[in-house]
């Protein structure tokens, strides 16, 4: 037993992970493949439904906007912060942290407030006359968007404003030095440099984005259903277990192939990498 | 990164931050209305959703297992998650690097598979108590903030402090608690603070392991919000931001907030 | 209580590569010896296995009597000075002396005299109640240096103590250590790649490379005997030259170099002279003249020393260094003799 110290240390963590959440989630998976009607025959019925090809491709969408979204509000908003004076750094990182803290449900709830019929936004658009009546906002896919980029927004501005501040200033400056102009500077220096963190933060906000549940529950509703409430509605209300594993299946899948490529991607991209 | 900012950049901002605090003002302005539908701005001040709150059993009974989960799912996440990530830092060369992987696999699989898998695999395949089942998901949830944030302070620590007590006659696992313990500190309550959190606003995992008579605040709240439309649901979020403002002001006063952006 | 340290034909791996072989050392009671040698030559393995932290493949440890091979390194009672000092952070200037004491049970008002006492030796008595992280480099080697004395190890082992500071400090810190341990008696085991600093504060060194000790001996001797090609180049012979000796008569020996030109060599001052062997000079000891008895040479570049110009020169027998007088400067691409002053020459054998 040459290891034997680093390893009974590190044993009772390991074997959680793999007897608590591998073998169940592989369970899951291996019982699509079980069925009597084919290996693949619980993936040819996803993909031959309509509905639930439209679940998918809603749910591929809405991630994608809001993760293309999220990462053009970060970018430029943790550049702001990442060049502000100390002092006022430090509050513009409390305020995005806050929300980041404060948990799914009640973020999601807020827009609920926001979109209503009677809600502030229709109360507002009638008020300076944009619109007469009110417009029906939530329990579309709009609805889901806009929460769902309020909820990944913070998390887009945190993990930028890291990247841009491990951009070393003196790197800048030299750039700058050489006679390039500040906004050459930034598509030349500034930019390429922050590309890995770019993708870290766009890998996040898609995958996150891709396997949620309160917000489109709560703003999509039975009608703007996506991956994660049609695998709720699936297990709990019609009790198709198998139906359920194959949605839960292709988001394992999904979520752990954009990992794993865009991962590779931000290696390769990473100039500061040895 | 210190020079001038091109000022529609900074209106852009300015703009961002409204976006990203009013909707949580009018959380905290619906909570105060005296009407009986949620309504922006309130009409009318009053608190008695707040006391409608104390008086609804349901969300204290989740309240009170929230709390004792995120504890408890912490607690059980930090024992086995530092000494796991003790064992990655100090005995790198004899550990396989797919290890460290393993560790980050609760976030890394989504995480509403992960408590579905374990509806199906434990709660129905092992018929183990809700409460149990639920502690399970939770303290494997947050076990990659543990054993990530704790390598990370353990990264910067240099093992040579404590081989330096164990040639002074310290036993090793003394040496643990009196030499490496308090110099990874900052680390151990991030990561509590970052778990428990996490744990606490958990709807994913939780959403199938809750049971009849045993649920989480969350999932109280989402089930609560699909029958009423009332601001008792806004109170309820400005109770649970004030444990956000107390965890950042923990946060502030151990390790200051810029460490989030590390 | 002075006691020796003897390390027996010890081997050891790192994971699968075999850092350590076969390797024997003894440091007599009291004594310093020092291991010296780059990086990754094995110096800092053999203390690690002395301390406890490596445990060895094969081999044997005794501190005096006592095989400590297989004992837990807690339990040692070995006191160590690290280069990156090691003090706890969290810890008072004074608790990081008194930790050893308390180890060992020892009272705390106790404690607290013996920890002050020994700041006091090492002049930072007024520091004793600050964190570490207030002290400058200097100071926390001292702290590092009473946290190690303070228990009265029977042995000390420094670990590059001094490569963290400036030079200054490096000088006037070794001069302080030296003094110390005289003063107090205590075996020393000291790795440092520096070669000033292991030769002016050793009674022995041991000039290490690949795993192996190549050369154990008191600094004079090494200095001016080495034995072997890589110890010689190590102490600063930059020119070894082959050469087969084609007649003796007497002490005098005629040697030939490759390429033909011989050398008239004298046994009376540089010892016995095989039949093949390596002629080892440093440039001082290589004189470069324009003509008469020696190596012929063709000058290359030339640089200022002070005290002498040196000479990049090329001979039949490869490239050599070599100084010449002030008075007398010479021109690149010139000829020149190459005349050795035996005194400052040695003979080494040849290698496969």
């Amino acid at each position: 037993m040459k290891y034997f110290r680093s390893w009974s240390l590190a044993l009772p963590a390991t074997l959680a992970v793999l007897l608590l959440l591998v073998i169940p989630v592989a369970s899951t998976i291996a019982t699509t493949f079980g069925e009597s009607a084919g290996p693949f025959a619980p993936y040819i019925a996803f993909f031959k439904s309509g509905f639930r090809r439209t679940v998918l491709w809603r749910t591929i969408e809405v991630a994608l906007i809001t993760t293309a979204i999220s990462l053009v509000i970060g970018f430029i908003t943790a550049y702001v912060i990442a060049r502000m004076p100390g002092r006022l750094k430090s509050i513009a990182i409390i305020a995005a942290v806050f929300p980041l803290l404060t948990g799914v449900v009640v973020r999601s709830f807020a827009w609920l407030i926001i979109l209503g019929k009677n809600g502030i936004l229709n109360d507002f658009l009638i008020w300076i006359g944009a619109i007469a009546e009110p417009l029906s906002m939530l329990y579309t896919e709009f609805a889901v968007i806009i929460a769902m980029v309020y909820l990944f927004v913070p998390l887009m501005i945190l993990t930028l404003v890291g990247v841009l501040e491990g951009i070393p200033n003196d790197v800048v400056e030299a750039s700058i030095s050489l006679g390039a102009s500040p906004a050459a500077t930034f598509r030349q220096v500034v930019f390429p440099l922050a590309m890995p963190g770019l993708i870290v933060g766009a890998v996040l906000v898609f995958t996150g984005s891709f396997t949620s549940y309160a917000t489109p529950q709560l703003l999509g509703g039975e009608r703007q259903m996506m991956m994660g409430t049609f695998l709720y509605q699936r297990a709990m209300v019609t009790f198709d277990w198998v139906g359920a594993s194959t949605i839960a299946t292709i988001m394992v899948v999904v979520t752990i192939g954009i990992v794993l490529i865009m991962s590779r991607i931000a290696r390769r991209l990473n100039p500061m990498a040895v | 990164m210190t020079y001038r900012i091109h000022p529609a950049l900074i209106v852009f901002a300015s703009i961002v931050f409204f976006f990203l605090l009013a909707p949580l003002v009018i959380i905290i302005g619906s909570a105060l209305s005296d009407t009986t539908y949620l309504t922006f701005p309130p009409r009318g001040l009053t608190l008695r959703w707040f006391e409608n709150i104390f008086e609804m059993s349901a969300f204290r009974r989740t309240a009170i297992t929230s709390f004792q989960l995120a504890f408890a799912g912490t607690a059980l996440s930090l024992l086995v998650g530092i000494p796991a990530a003790y064992a990655l830092n100090r005995y790198r060369i004899e550990l396989p690097s797919w290890l460290s992987t393993v560790y980050v696999l609760p976030i890394l699989v989504p995480e509403i598979v992960f408590g579905f898998s374990l509806m199906k695999s434990v709660t129905v395949g092992l018929e183990t108590p809700i409460f149990l089942t639920l502690l399970i998901g939770h303290a494997l949830l947050v076990l990659p903030y543990s054993v990530r944030v704790v390598s990370a302070s353990l990264a910067s620590f240099d093992f040579s402090i404590e081989e330096a007590a164990i040639s002074l006659g310290s036993p090793p696992l003394k040496t643990f608690f009196t030499i490496v313990l308090p110099n990874i500190r900052a680390g151990v309550i991030a990561a509590f603070i970052l778990a428990f959190i996490t744990s606490l606003n958990d709807v994913s995992v939780s959403l199938f392991l809750t049971g009849p008579g045993i649920s989480t605040l969350p999932i109280q709240i989402l089930a609560h919000m699909e029958q009423f439309f009332d601001p008792t649901i806004a109170s309820v979020s400005v109770l649970l931001m004030l444990v956000t403002v107390a965890v950042m002001a923990i946060v502030e006063a151990t390790l200051g907030l810029t460490f989030l952006t590390k | 209580m002075t006691v020796s340290l003897d390390i027996e034909s010890i081997t050891a791996h790192y994971g699968h590569t075999e850092v350590l072989k076969d390797l024997s050392l003894s440091v007599k009671a009291g004594e310093l010896v020092s291991l010296l040698g780059s990086s990754g030559c094995g110096k800092t393995t053999t203390l690690r296995l002395v301390a406890g932290f490596l445990p060895p493949t094969k081999g044997r440890i005794k501190l005096g009597d006592k095989d400590i091979t297989r004992l837990p390194a807690h339990t040692r009672n070995i006191g160590l000075v690290f280069q990156n000092y090691a003090l706890f952070p969290h810890l008072s200037v004074l608790e990081n002396v008194a930790f050893g004491l308390k180890q060992r049970s020892v009272g705390s008002s106790e404690r607290r005299k013996r920890a002050s006492e020994m700041l006091d030796r090492v002049g930072l008595s007024p520091y004793a109640e600050r964190l570490p992280a207030a002290l400058s480099g200097g100071q926390k080697q001292r702290v590092a240096l009473a946290r190690a004395l303070v228990i009265e190890p029977p042995l000390l082992m420094f670990d590059e103590p001094l490569s963290n500071l400036d030079a200054k400090l490096r000088i006037d810190m070794r001069v302080e250590i030296r003094k110390l341990q005289r003063a107090n008696g205590t075996t020393s085991l000291y790795v440092t790649h520096d070669q000033e600093e292991a030769f002016s504060i050793s009674d022995r060194v041991a000039i290490m490379n690949a795993g192996k000790i190549m050369q154990l001996d008191h600094p004079e001797v090494l200095y001016q005997r080495p034995a072997n090609a890589f110890v010689a180049r190590f102490v600063g012979f930059e020119n070894l030259i082959a050469m087969k000796v084609s007649e003796r008569d007497g002490d005098r020996v005629t040697a030939e170099v490759e390429g033909g030109s011989s050398i008239a060599l004298s046994q009376d001052s540089l010892g016995p002279i095989p039949d093949e062997f390596v002629l080892a000079a440093r440039a001082d000891g290589l004189s470069v003249r324009r003509s008469g008895e020696g190596l012929p040479v063709t000058l290359g570049l030339r640089t200022y020393l002070g005290r002498a110009y040196q000479y990049q020169c090329q001979s039949t027998a490869g490239d050599l260094v070599a100084n010449g007088p002030l008075s007398d400067p010479m021109e690149q691409g010139g000829s020149a003799v190459l005349a050795p002053h035996f005194e400052q020459c040695c003979i080494l054998p040849v290698e496969a």
